[in-house]
């Protein structure tokens, strides 16, 4: 009788940790993902600024800066779910990357103070959201992990936990070493 | 800045009137020493076989003997070098310190304050002896940094009430402004757990470190194998450190032979190197015109302030300016 006492407190201990930690690491992915939001918001804020002040000079970026506007207006939305912020997020950045390499082309624009201060804000916006997107990946491992491991994808399965979408890192971000892009240098 | 051999040059041509200067006087302290060690052990050995006849070879009073000349010794070893010391720093070490940077201030006196130190957060206990020497304070491409030699210790009783004095940190300690705001803090340690117990116990002693904020592991996994990071913000932290100050830490980390503490508070970047020992003191018993002595101070000089080109802490962010 003792025995299956003390097996019963032993089980019933180490599935409240389990449990515990698989909350704690949920509460972890959803507080990051608070935080990457926050800095997607700051990007949505800026990018009215720049399309009106660049559209002028870019004539041929036309469909690009429609674009742009267009998945902004679509991330503003109210009530879309996390993984297609994420999904929004990717494309977001592929088309102001591609601005921002256009912009190369228009010696009028890079002549432009109030346009350079404009991509100094989003060069430096974007840095913190790779810092975001990186540290919302590592808690999102940390969850997945936990709910495909072995035993705690037991008491994940009986919470109904879901693995979470990450944020695809692209090879340019990786490639980050030489950041003098994002920097002004004197 | 000027290259390493640029400053060996230097150290060789424009400091040789001082350096043969400094070289004899270091031979005369060098014998006089020897003269100093050989009578004091004459002396040594007479009391030790006076006191033996004495009392016997095991009485208390050999060890006072012992303890008193061990004190002596090191006080006439002092003053000895004592001068000695302070014209090389004044004769060398400045104009060394001068010709990286002319407008660098130095003050062989003066250390970081212990303010600065504890507010870096690399040590967590608290601290009853600091001291230091070698201050130097300037501006370097713009970015605002002072480092000296720091020896910081704390203080235990043991059983019978006696005091012991243990070393926390003895080495180079440097401060400068960094180059990104930040309002969370974020530390950077020597992984000891990992590399002793592999990454998934070792990760799992150091994610139950209550002493220390959160355990943020990074993405980058050499850089994970050498360093353990504590912040208290994760996004912070990246944003701190992105994959390119990753592997300039980790690269620093390599070339030297010491465990490196980096930690960013305040918005300012605090490195301590564990050398052990202090820096830019003279050489006594090996000769000032030694090429591996020469380099020594050349190279620490160097690589200390070479550090903000090295973290690239010059290239502001916009914003930062």
């Amino acid at each position: 009788m003792q025995v299956f006492l003390i097996i019963l407190a032993v089980v019933s201990l180490s599935l409240i940790l389990m449990y515990n930690s698989l909350i704690g690491k949920k509460n972890q992915v959803d507080n990051i993902f608070a935080g990457v939001d926050a800095v997607l918001k700051k990007r949505f804020d800026l990018i009215p600024n720049l399309v009106a002040s660049v559209e002028r000079y870019m004539e041929h970026e036309k469909s690009t800066l429609e674009k742009v506007t267009q998945l902004r207006s679509e991330g503003m939305k109210s009530g879309i779910s996390d993984e297609q912020k994420i999904a929004l997020d990717a494309k977001l950045t592929a088309a102001l990357g591609s601005i921002t390499v256009a912009m190369e082309a228009y010696p009028d624009l890079k002549a432009n103070e109030n346009v350079m201060h404009l991509q100094r804000s989003l060069a430096e916006i974007e840095e913190q959201i790779s810092a975001a997107r990186r540290a919302y990946n590592q808690a999102v491992t940390d969850l997945n992990n936990a709910i495909e491991m072995f035993p705690t994808n037991l008491v994940a399965g009986w919470m109904k936990l879901q693995r979470r979408a990450v944020f695809e890192i692209t090879l340019n971000e990786r490639q980050n070493v030489n950041v003098g892009d994002l920097f002004n240098r004197s | 800045m000027k290259s390493a051999s640029e400053l060996t040059d230097f150290y060789y041509r424009e400091l040789y009137p001082s350096l043969s200067e400094l070289e004899k006087t270091r031979k005369e302290i060098l014998s006089r020493l020897k003269l100093y060690a050989g009578m004091g052990i004459v002396a040594l050995l007479l009391t030790i076989a006076w006191i033996g006849k004495k009392f016997g070879l095991f009485h208390p009073a050999m060890m006072a003997v012992l303890i008193g000349f061990i004190a002596l010794s090191s006080i006439i070893y002092r003053w000895t070098v004592s001068g000695y010391a302070k014209d090389f720093k004044e004769r060398i070490i400045t104009p060394l310190i001068h010709a990286i940077d002319p407008h660098l201030l130095y003050n062989p006196g003066f250390t970081v304050s212990q303010h600065l130190f504890e507010r870096s957060d690399l040590f967590k206990r608290s601290i009853d002896r600091y001291g230091g020497n070698d201050y130097v304070k300037g501006s370097i491409e713009g970015v605002p940094l002072e480092f000296s030699d720091v020896h910081a210790e704390y203080q235990t009783r043991d059983s019978k009430g006696r005091t012991q004095w243990h070393t926390l940190f003895r080495g180079l300690f440097l401060v400068a402004e960094f180059n990104k705001h930040f309002s969370a803090k974020t530390v950077i340690l020597p992984d000891h757990a990992e590399k002793t117990f592999g990454s998934l116990i070792g990760g799992w002693f150091q994610s139950k470190n209550f002493s220390r904020d959160g355990l943020i592991r990074m993405d980058d996994p050499e850089f994970e194998k050498t360093f353990v990071v504590y912040g208290n913000d994760p996004i912070e932290a990246r944003y701190i450190l992105t994959h390119s100050m990753m592997k300039r830490l980790l690269d620093f980390q390599r070339r030297l032979p010491h465990p490196l503490f980096v930690s960013f508070v305040h918005n300012h970047i605090h490195i301590a190197v564990a050398t052990g020992k202090d820096l830019f003191e003279p050489a006594l018993f090996t000769s000032l015109f030694d090429y591996k002595q020469a380099m020594e101070y050349v190279n620490t000089l160097r690589n200390t302030i070479g550090l903000v080109e090295e973290l690239k802490l010059n290239e502001k962010l916009w914003s930062k300016r």
